[in-house]
């Protein structure tokens, strides 16, 4: 059959984070995370941005590969995400010397990471997640995007593809506080680094993406099983790095110390009720319809 | 002596050259920050603020009341929205210009700003990241406080072992999702000669609501600078289709009440979930969540999943902040980004089986109880007490 259009190719960065799911989360006494007592598992937001490229698989027969740094463990985070999107590849950037880096010098080894993707030509999509839920900066994407020279799109709720322009069409919620949230529509030609929204959602319209996607779920749920099939681990040399720029000699930014959050002075001066006891409560129900007042038109 | 850094450059968000709060907030701070530096190191360094846009001098007039002693502009159509490729290149541009920087101090060795600040939100956030990429510097985000020191490091790679003085080093405070612990970072130099490099500027994003913006003083006065950008024709290949402002269906700001819930519905997430929306019915507030609550940290059913586990519903600095003539929070303890999100309420009730919970201090009446027999008791109680006028058909 002859075709013009092109192969698309797509990557997807994921991190490991800790489960804050209930019977996995373990919290300190005094409110912090127990890490080790905490399970790890693919970070939700990786899940999300899993499921936007598993979109470009059905929709596009895209090429899919998954890149998370990390030490040996992380090869779960891998895991669970071929699951979701059927990747063909799987690396985990591992060496000891990445260990302590921050977003600029992570941004460094996953760029380098997805220059190493196969599938015969550049990555034409990268799709992080929004921001890890341990971390929480949001900043690894964007770096990693500017090294790779490509356009990054954050806030990404939707998104297709023409392979014959090569241009994609993304829609992006933008919220900015004390303001009204916007969605903007932008057009931008590959290749773009994509950060999904935590709302993204795909939808599977026809009967023939219906059926691609029931067939690469089952693909994935294979492979998945057999994941180390696909994986590579690359270290610094093999990934051509200059061990200046990465781990903590790469990393501008240092941890200088960490403390437990004082207790802001008492701004308001509760008074104590008891919960069982029903004239209190009747008391204080009268106190906020009191509040309330102009609810009522009289 | 100059320095090749100078100044504080803050980046402005604006919506059609109406500043983001935040931009302000950020401004009032650099103004602070810098009066004190100016005057511990008897030294004229400058707030700047950077203003991207279109039809934009209004704007850079009224950020000197504010609190800049320099604004640099770009004025262009080209930059009426924001489009962080083209964006990122032109604020790279203006933080490494000699000769902008030479419009409003002695530029000799200047090489690149001192400090920088962006806003956390969905545009400042990837902003920062990517100018601090282009500029190959450090970058902490979600900030909420600040603090300039001249510091002795000693740190297995920033200074191979020893002990060093840096001198006018940028604190950057950020507290971690928890809510309990707060984390310094900075950015330093690596002055091992094995990784010997500069690392400036000093950056991060700041969380909005955080900080105070200055009383606006009209007889401020200050130096507007423009720069005229130039744009790689590739880069406005880039284009804004289509833009829609939408309203959220969670919607805190025309409800009187707010009722927001924590992890203590941990004991039955569901039927607390339930009650709560009952509860919330009851006296037509609005459903709110603290921060853990949106990560899904319980299983329910799918409709109270989508409906009330969402990012949407998060009051704090990771979400809105709100101000309702009534405040609930139910099983909720009280961390500090919580707190960020709701202080300004008027009357404040919690209902918490803990007396120690810090949400305590933050509240008028502390209902000690839990939830399962509390609201129960507050529905039976409002429903005898509603007023009897009621609007009659």
């Amino acid at each position: 059959m002859a075709t013009t259009t092109k192969d698309l190719n797509v990557a997807v960065i994921v991190k490991l984070e800790p489960d804050f799911s209930e019977g996995n989360v373990s919290y300190n006494a005094d409110g912090t995370l127990n890490r080790a007592e905490t399970k790890s598992i693919l970070g939700p937001h990786s899940a999300i941005a899993s499921n936007a490229a598993f979109y470009a698989k059905v929709k596009y027969g895209a090429r899919v590969a998954v890149g998370t740094m990390g030490p040996p463990i992380a090869e779960s985070a891998l895991q669970q995400a071929q699951l979701l999107c059927d990747a063909d590849e799987l690396h985990l950037y591992s060496d000891r010397i990445f260990a302590g880096a921050d977003t600029l010098a992570t941004a460094e080894v996953l760029k380098a990471g997805i220059s190493k993707v196969e599938g015969g030509g550049k990555v034409d999509i990268v799709f992080s997640g929004h921001r890890a839920s341990d971390g929480e900066t949001g900043q690894t994407g964007p770096q990693t995007a500017w090294k790779l020279g490509y356009t990054f799109l954050g806030n990404v709720i939707d998104y297709d593809v023409d392979l014959q322009s090569g241009l994609v069409r993304a829609k992006r919620l933008i919220s900015l506080q004390g303001f009204y949230d916007i969605i903007e529509e932008v057009e931008a030609p590959l290749p773009v680094f994509i950060s999904i929204d935590p709302s993204y959602k795909a939808f599977f319209n026809t009967v023939s993406q219906r059926l691609a996607f029931e067939k690469y779920q089952k693909e994935a749920k294979s492979r998945a099983e057999n994941y180390k099939q696909f994986l590579k681990v690359l270290n610094t040399q093999q990934l051509g790095i200059d061990p200046k720029l990465v781990g903590l000699p790469g990393s501008p930014t240092i941890v200088y110390k960490v403390e437990r959050i004082p207790k802001a002075k008492a701004s308001r001066k509760a008074e104590v009720i008891d919960g069982t006891n029903r004239d209190q409560i009747a008391r204080v129900v009268a106190n906020m319809y009191e509040v309330l007042e102009g609810m009522v038109i009289k | 002596m100059m320095s090749k850094y100078q100044h504080l450059y803050v980046v402005i968000e604006h919506e059609d050259g109406m500043p983001v709060p935040v931009s302000l907030e950020m401004l009032g701070e650099a103004r602070r920050l810098m009066d004190g530096f100016n005057k511990k190191y008897s030294s004229d360094e400058k707030v700047v603020a950077v203003v991207l846009g279109h039809n934009v001098r209004k704007l850079c007039e009224e950020l000197i009341f504010y609190g800049a002693d320099a604004v640099i502009y770009a004025d262009s159509p080209e930059l009426q929205y924001r489009r962080n490729l083209i964006d990122t290149k032109v604020i790279s541009q203006i933080a490494r210009s000699r000769e902008v920087a030479a419009k409003f101090s002695d530029t000799s060795e200047f090489v690149k700003p001192r400090y920088m600040f962006f806003g956390a939100d969905s545009i400042g956030r990837h902003l920062s990241s990517t100018v601090l990429a282009e500029l190959e510097s450090g970058l902490a985000s979600d900030i909420n406080k600040l603090v300039i020191e001249d510091l002795e490091i000693k740190h297995e790679h920033k200074t191979k072992g020893q002990a060093m003085k840096y001198e006018k080093t940028l604190e950057m405070y950020r507290p971690d999702f928890s809510g309990f612990l707060w984390t310094t970072i900075l950015c330093l130099d690596n002055r091992n000669p094995a990784i010997e490099r500069e690392y400036h500027p000093q950056a991060c994003s700041i969380i909005p609501g955080v900080f105070a913006p200055i009383e606006p003083d009209k007889s401020r006065r200050g130096v507007i600078v423009e720069y005229v950008p130039e744009f790689d024709e590739r880069d406005l290949q880039v284009r804004i289709l289509d833009r829609k402002i939408v309203k959220s269906a969670v919607d805190f700001d025309s409800h009187k009440a707010v009722v927001s819930f924590g992890k203590g519905i941990k004991d039955s997430p569901e039927q607390n979930i339930k009650l709560i929306s009952e509860f919330a019915k009851e006296i037509e507030a609005e459903v709110g969540i603290s921060l853990p609550i949106s990560k899904k940290p319980f299983p329910v059913s799918q409709g109270i999943n989508s409906t009330y586990m969402i990012p949407d519903r998060v009051i704090g600095t990771s979400g809105r902040k709100v101000a309702p003539l009534l405040y609930i929070a139910v099983g909720i303890s009280g961390a500090m980004q919580h707190i960020a999100g709701m202080k300004e309420s008027g009357f404040t009730v919690a209902i918490n089986p803990d007396e120690n919970s810090p949400i305590k201090d933050e509240c008028d009446i502390f209902i000690r109880g839990r939830m399962e027999d509390v609201i129960p008791l507050l529905l039976e109680e409002l429903r005898k007490q509603r007023p009897t006028i009621e609007v009659k058909k």
